[in-house]
């Protein structure tokens, strides 16, 4: 392996773990679902990029790099369980004919519950707009990286954008009003 | 967290994937998905055993030398 010294390399690595792992984490552990996946995956992702750092040239911030690094990784093991455990669901998403103003507040009584609540509406999200408002939330992340990271235009971005959030808006209410009720899942 | 008898909570958050450090509020409104998660992520704990793991994984590996984890885990080991 050619690349910058020893110690430099180190430092770097060293950097790049502290400023990223919460988001990685946190990006992993919500699109999986899973906390043990999600430290197996952030574990995976650091090494990956450790293996790498000395091919990382600049032309995306680590963040970015990392994230894609990310994606690719749980959308890999998304799909190995998916191809497992998933067959069609033709159901219709509920969001499409509800009535929700996407911008409406979101209250939640119980704090120490948001984080199983989170992850309910997040698991009856289509992967796409899981992903979307996960990367959005970064706010290190420009709608232009969210795009380059997801394959699609900013405008594209903002269009989906509005529908996620939409369709988080009508999850979240449903759960909170029915008192934490077991989501079907919709679609991947 | 509260470590008096409260294993059941601390069980489900560990299944939920969070671990919230403190929740001083009973109730709190956010203005969008976003906010929300970003809130969630602050408050979210990330596992220490990651770092550990990392440190064992590049150290079997050939490249840099020097213990990174050293600096992110404090200097101990």
């Amino acid at each position: 392996m050619t690349g910058p010294p020893a110690d430099l390399a180190s430092a770097a690595f060293s950097s790049l773990y502290a400023e990223n792992n919460r988001a990685i984490y946190y990006l992993a552990l919500r699109y999986l679902g899973d906390p043990q996946k999600a430290e197996d995956a952030t574990h995976d992702v650091f090494l990956k990029a450790f293996r790498k750092l000395d091919q990382f040239r600049g032309e995306a911030s680590h963040r970015t790099w990392l994230y894609r690094i990310a994606i690719n990784h749980c959308r890999n093991l998304q799909q190995a369980w998916h191809d497992r455990h998933v067959f069609a669901n033709t159901d219709d998403p509920i969001w499409d004919c509800a009535v929700a103003n996407a911008d409406s507040p979101l209250r939640v009584l119980e704090i120490k519950e948001l984080g199983r609540l989170i992850q309910k509406v997040l698991d009856a999200l289509p992967d796409e707009y899981r992903l979307l408002l996960l990367l959005v939330a970064d706010e290190e992340l420009s709608y232009e990286q969210v795009g380059m990271l997801t394959e699609q235009s900013p405008d594209a971005v903002r269009g989906k954008l509005h529908r996620a959030r939409k369709a988080f808006t009508v999850l979240f209410k449903k759960y909170t009003d029915s008192n934490h009720e077991t989501p079907k899942p919709i679609f991947r | 967290m509260k470590h008096q008898s409260q294993f059941s909570d601390e069980q489900q958050s560990r299944q939920a994937g969070t671990e919230h450090q403190t929740q001083p509020e009973a109730a709190r409104e956010f203005a969008s998905a976003e906010e929300m998660l970003r809130y969630d992520a602050k408050q979210t704990a990330v596992p220490p055993e990651i770092a550990r793991r990392l440190q064992k994984s590049t150290g079997d590996l050939p490249g840099p030398k020097t213990a990174w984890w050293k600096r992110w885990l404090g200097g101990g080991q």
